[in-house]
């Protein structure tokens, strides 16, 4: 995990407040793409994972956004109420399960605090001359962060709220296919769920979204099974009352967790032999051999894995 | 050696205490306040008491991610429960008689925060899943009316030496556990050598 100080906090809307961190030296930080995200782990302990939305030209600082969660598990708590400019907190290296790939024309749709790996997509977008544009969600001016980066951006950005361009009929918005046109799309679960249900008739693969909130999934009963760890010739038993990532670090193999939600990525796995039942968010591919022993499991009562 | 002793009155008491400062009694409040908060949204640890209503009484220990007891508003918090014993001995004093008292512990802190209250046991399922930790919510919470919130002041820790890193191997000069519970039960100490080889793994499962 890399030590990371708290530059700064500055409040960003009624309810965000955003993060610079950086290395406590000053040395500069690993570098990363828009899309990406850290986890971060604060004195707590508790681990949660934020998209960066700061510049990816400098390694300086990174930048984070953080929602007073109305429900908080206590991490967007602590963050708000008690986490100080000067204080450390832990991170694991960027990732990036939300990257941006080569596309004619880019459509970037927003929601909430979902804006942020969504802003730096923006800022590279428009560097490198591409056709983009942005639809960005939000209740109303009270609740917009990052106002004045998100008007420089220019008439390339229609902000979707009561006091702007009004509420975004998305089913209308997306009922056209555009042929070329790569939508890149980030926000609470209401709403990439609506896009994603507004885009069915579009060709595969145009959609890219990612999710703070797992996607409502419908799981068979849970069952005890199997796993085998090739590699370490580890045998672990999962009841069903566990789940196989718990199981698997239980008997010390060398596996991480961070979302425990099924969204992060961090706990992948490569099965061998053996189904899959995916209950993660990531996972769109049935037959996927990339699993995230975190929420799914075994379909049948044997699986093998590359550990 | 003599077991039984004079047993004090309250009259003989403050003979020999006196009476609490003014200073002392005045930092008794009945809410959480803003350092309260922070004190809690940094604790791992606390000792909950309970009492049946014929005042049979028990302690028992909480221990979870700093900020565990959650602060719903400055008089109402919210304590998780987790895996244990299913001895249940403070659920069942507190369906009896409401009333608790907890001791809260900062690691490092000599000072202690202790609240008193009246409780009660819920399953409700959105305060719950704010419980959630490592991916399991708790299927209880029990919910605390504060009436009493104050600061304990730091000596009994600072003459403890609680936090100094050397009297943690004091640890090892006791009996381990496996060995205890072994005696306690009449059974063999090859038995407690399992029952320790056994808990490596139990420990394991925290939620």
């Amino acid at each position: 995990m890399l030590p990371l100080v708290v530059k700064r906090i500055t409040p960003q809307s009624t309810d965000i407040v955003s993060l610079e961190l950086a290395d406590p030296t000053g040395a500069p930080l690993p570098a990363w793409e828009p899309g990406a995200h850290i986890d971060l782990q604060l004195i707590t302990r508790q681990q949660r994972q934020y998209s960066l939305c700061g510049d990816p030209a400098d390694l300086g600082s990174y930048r984070i956004a953080v929602l007073r969660e109305e429900l908080s598990r206590g991490a967007s708590m602590y963050i708000h109420d008690f986490l100080r400019e000067g204080r450390l907190v832990y991170a694991r290296p960027p990732r990036n399960l939300f990257p941006v790939q080569p596309a004619g024309e880019y459509l970037l749709l927003a929601a909430g605090i979902g804006i942020t790996p969504i802003l730096s997509m923006a800022k590279d977008l428009q560097r490198r001359g591409a056709r983009w544009s942005m639809n960005y969600a939000v209740q109303d001016d009270t609740r917009l962060p990052f106002r004045a980066e998100i008007e420089s951006l220019g008439d390339r950005v229609t902000i979707n709220s009561r006091d702007r361009a009004g509420r975004l009929d998305l089913e209308a918005f997306l009922a056209d296919v555009r042929p070329g046109v790569s939508v890149y799309s980030c926000g609470p679960a209401r709403f990439t769920d609506a896009v994603e249900a507004a885009m069915q008739h579009w060709p595969a693969g145009s959609l890219h979204l990612e999710r703070f909130e797992p996607k409502p999934i419908v799981a068979l009963p849970n069952t005890d099974f199997t796993v085998t760890a090739a590699r370490s010739n580890i045998v672990v038993e999962v009841p069903a009352g566990e789940s196989m990532l718990h199981a698997l670090k239980s008997k010390g193999l060398p596996v991480t967790g961070s979302c425990l939600r099924g969204i992060c990525g961090s706990c992948a796995v490569t099965v061998l032999d053996g189904a899959v039942e995916h209950r993660d968010s990531l996972t769109s591919d049935p037959e996927s051999r990339t699993m995230y022993p975190c929420v799914s499991r075994a379909l049948a009562s044997d699986l093998v894995i590359d550990l | 050696m003599k077991t039984e002793f004079r047993a004090l009155a309250e009259s003989d008491l403050r003979e020999r205490l006196g009476y609490p400062d003014a200073a002392t009694t005045d930092k008794i409040m009945d809410h959480i306040d803003r350092s309260c908060l922070s004190f809690l949204a940094h604790s791992p640890f606390l000792c909950l008491s309970t009492s049946d209503s014929a005042g049979n009484c028990d302690n028992s220990p909480r221990g979870d991610y700093p900020g565990f007891v959650r602060v719903l508003d400055e008089r109402t918090i919210v304590i998780p429960d987790r895996l244990g014993n299913k001895l249940a001995d403070s659920f069942l004093n507190i369906l009896d008689n409401g009333h608790v008292g907890l001791v809260c512990f900062v690691p490092g802190m000599t000072e202690t925060l202790r609240i008193n209250g009246t409780a009660y046991i819920t399953d409700d399922p959105e305060l719950l899943g704010m419980l959630e930790q490592g991916h399991v919510t708790p299927s209880l919470a029990t919910v605390i009316r504060t009436e009493q919130v104050y600061l304990h002041c730091g000596r009994a820790l600072l003459r403890s030496g609680l936090w100094d890193v050397e009297m943690q191997d004091l640890a090892n000069e006791v009996p381990t556990s496996g060995t205890m519970w072994a005696e306690a039960s009449g059974l063999s100490p090859e038995v407690g050598k399992l029952i320790d080889e056994g808990m490596v793994g139990a420990y394991n499962t925290l939620y």
